[in-house]
């Protein structure tokens, strides 16, 4: 059927098509000002089921990244507590082996030696109560004031954690790392030397400190010294490979936030250049639109009849 | 055969001429008019006297011209098409903008929505984790459960204010119809009378027509004309009117949602419908805006599968986390709670309002255990979890949008080509009445000039004849 085609019928048409151009205008106007591709789900359906995986995969990821940043605090500040632990260890051990040496000491002498072994006991035992924002590093999850109870607590040097009670900082959706350390390891625990872990290395030094003020021989004191050196070592080593391990998990955390922000940059926002190119040809064909019904309605037959 | 015939068959020429002229007039007068359908005049020759006589000194001729009729160039077929595929684009249209206002409740994607509050709910969880011994971290976590809790009942809220006001519209264009189906049973009577008399009631059969397509947008009505020039209009099988009676329709049912779609408190649903003012006849709408309304506002529509969602988010959240949070009553407390005798969605709330209450480990593991709060923080992961039941709702409404959108523009280009071709046929062309002006001009003339010499003839006859030799 051809059409018959009169002035409402063009009149409507070219309002129709200014109209489609001046909305995918607008359309275009409000992509380049919002900036997004996707402002609802009808957009594109595919994208936005992308675009909520991604942003809660990211909102993950950057609290991962928080998680690491606290146990990487956690861990250094076991590792320089257990660092300076391990260095006043080594004074102590320098100071029996002076001890041992009975023939050069006078009991004033020996005396001098038990105070400032003592003095070791006690910054040991500061060390080994170090906290990091009011939590004890060496105590894992146990909400007691300290890690160790002192000399005169009963019992005496008494790790307050719980065996396998370890606090856990989660750096990816299945990964947990340990973020403290064991203190009943590195330090022992305890007043008895027949203990499978032997006894703390603060009941040693006041067994030392009291043998040296009685004239006891002290010598024999240095294996169980060397053992508890090597125990604190150990835990050192085990502290300082988890805070690689944790710095690893955090740059790579970092990677994975970078990641998922550009994914989600890829699937959300608009590509300018595209864009804009795309605004200049609507405007081309808006203008043109605008050209032909100024041509297209202006005239009629009346113009000619006279 | 009078001697004077031809002067009344020139004044036939130069009346019907005129008249032909003033239905151009009338057509250019109305050239934007909506609904006007364009006229014609007819002309008909007058036929010879050729009476049967003896001495009848009829030569053949005709005896003029007359306009027999004014003729409405309308089709009906076209005006049926536009009816029909307006009462469908209309039902899609209101379908695709009830869902893209529901889709713009849900706030998706952004930084704004439910799911980045279940985001940060779960990141406060896992801070929790972190530093159980910390009061500020627990204060936030709390905090967070509760923006997501008037997250969730606002959520159901926006729905139930949408319910509410398609309830109203529904009602408002109920009324529109019922205005409109008085209005064409006015028409009719008018025309009929009208018609009887054998005027032309082009001008009323043309407002009646956009009554009509009216109501097909409106209730998908359809048309059948009668012969005594009324026109009966049918809605879901039944007139709506019947020659120059009209019948009313009504809203039945809730003007709650809760009433609407069987919410508590209320145990059974009262759904929304329609129904014949007078008649129990049932009406089921097949098009129109009205039916998409109702079909929406029923029990199972799409705002009701969306209320279904925020209830489902509402008790998954308080589910999964309590499970993890009090794993044997009466042991620890409920960290949400659902209050009975409402919609889950509004009855969630924090049970919690001592930081200290929250269960961030097993005491039996140390007093600054974090395992249960990290165990509650891994379920924004959990396939089975809030944040996969809602992202698949968001997802599903959008696809369902998507669709009602598209589906809308198809149908609505369908229209607006039966739209074109019926104004194609009917409407008026400047160009066209120009010439027909012209022609009608120039006819005019010509007749003007016939009776001249049909005068100047006469003239020669009576007052030069018979002079000679005077």
């Amino acid at each position: 059927m051809i059409n018959r085609v009169t002035q409402q019928t063009v009149q409507r048409s070219t309002l129709a098509n200014v109209q489609l151009n001046l909305s995918k205008m607008a359309d275009l106007q409000g992509r380049m000002s919002g900036g997004k591709v996707i402002t609802r789900p009808s957009d594109d359906p595919a994208g936005t089921a992308q675009a909520m995986s991604i942003r809660s995969a990211k909102r993950a990821a950057e609290q991962h990244a928080r998680n690491a940043a606290d146990g990487v605090a956690w861990l250094s500040t076991a590792d320089s507590a257990l660092t300076g632990a391990a260095a006043q260890l080594r004074r102590a051990r320098d100071l029996t082996v002076q001890g041992a040496n009975s023939g050069a000491q006078t009991p004033s002498s020996r005396a001098a030696l038990a105070t400032e072994i003592e003095n070791i006991r006690d910054g040991l035992l500061d060390q080994a109560n170090t906290t990091y924002l009011g939590r004890s590093v060496f105590a894992g999850t146990s909400d007691a004031a300290g890690a160790f109870t002192d000399g005169s607590a009963v019992p005496p040097y008494a790790w307050t954690g719980a065996p396998g009670a370890t606090v856990e900082r989660r750096t990816a959706p299945d990964t947990t790392i340990r973020a403290d350390a064991d203190g009943a390891l590195a330090f022992g625990t305890g007043t008895d030397p027949l203990a499978p872990g032997g006894r703390s290395v603060f009941a040693l030094l006041d067994q030392i400190a009291a043998d040296l003020r009685s004239g006891a021989e002290v010598g024999p004191h240095l294996t169980e010294i060397d053992t508890r050196m090597e125990a604190m070592l150990g835990e050192l080593a085990a502290v300082g490979s988890r805070y690689t391990q944790m710095t690893a998990a955090q740059s790579s955390i970092q990677g994975t936030v970078l990641d998922l922000t550009s994914q989600l940059s890829d699937v959300e926002d608009i590509d300018l250049a595209a864009t804009i190119m795309e605004l200049e040809m609507q405007e081309v064909a808006y203008k043109g639109a605008l050209g032909a019904t100024a041509r297209v309605l202006q005239p009629t037959l009346m113009d000619f009849l006279r | 055969m009078s001697t004077f015939s031809g002067i009344s068959t020139a004044l036939s020429s130069l009346i019907a001429q005129r008249q032909a002229l003033e239905v151009s007039g009338q057509n250019i007068a109305n050239a934007n008019t909506v609904g006007y359908t364009r006229q014609r005049a007819d002309l008909t020759s007058v036929e010879a006297l050729s009476a049967p006589s003896l001495f009848s000194t009829g030569n053949g001729v005709g005896n003029g011209t007359r306009v027999s009729g004014l003729t409405r160039m309308g089709d009906p077929f076209l005006d049926a098409r536009l009816r029909a595929t307006t009462s469908s684009s209309s039902f899609q249209t209101a379908q695709a903008s009830a869902l893209s206002r529901l889709e713009s409740t849900i706030t998706e994607p952004a930084d704004t929505g439910v799911s980045a509050a279940l985001q940060r709910f779960w990141a406060g969880w896992q801070d929790v984790a972190n530093s159980p011994d910390k009061t500020a971290a627990r204060k936030v976590l709390l905090g967070d459960a509760q923006a997501l809790v008037s997250q969730v009942s606002g959520g159901y809220r926006a729905v139930e204010t949408q319910w509410s006001q398609m309830r109203t519209e529904a009602e408002t264009l109920v009324t529109k119809v019922n205005t409109a189906a008085e209005a064409i049973a006015d028409l009719n009577e008018q025309i009929r009378s009208i018609t009887v008399t054998g005027g032309s009631a082009n001008e009323l059969i043309d407002q009646r027509s956009v009554l009509v397509t009216e109501l097909s947008g409106l209730v998908g009505a359809s048309a059948r004309e009668r012969a005594d020039g009324t026109l009966d209009v049918m809605v879901a099988g039944n007139a709506l009117v019947r020659g120059v009676n009209a019948q009313q329709i009504r809203v039945d049912g809730a003007t709650t949602m809760a009433g609407g779609i069987g919410e508590p408190p209320k145990p059974a649903a009262d759904p929304v419908r329609l129904a014949w003012e007078n008649s129990t006849a049932p009406l089921t709408l097949e098009g129109g805006e009205i039916a998409s309304h109702i079909a929406n506002l029923a029990p199972g529509g799409v705002l009701s599968g969306a209320v279904d969602t925020w209830n489902a988010l509402a008790a998954k959240i308080a589910g999964k986390v309590n499970d993890i949070h009090q794993p044997a009553p009466p042991a620890g407390t409920p960290f949400f709670a659902l209050a009975g005798g409402t919609p889950n969605a509004l009855g969630l709330s924090v049970a919690i309002t001592d930081p200290a209450d929250i269960r961030a480990g097993d005491p039996a593991n140390g007093g600054h255990d974090g395992s249960v709060a990290d165990a509650i923080s891994q379920l924004g992961t959990d396939p089975d979890g809030p944040d996969s039941l809602w992202r698949d709702f968001a997802v599903g409404l959008g696809v369902q949008t998507q669709a009602a959108t598209q589906r809308a523009t198809v149908l609505e280009a369908a229209r607006s080509t039966a739209e074109n071709l019926q104004l194609s046929q009917a409407s008026v062309d400047l160009d066209e009445e120009s010439v027909n002006m012209l022609a009608y001009q120039r006819a005019y003339e010509g007749a003007a000039r016939v009776l001249t010499a049909i005068d100047e003839m006469l003239d020669q006859l009576i007052n030069r004849t018979g002079v000679v030799g005077r």
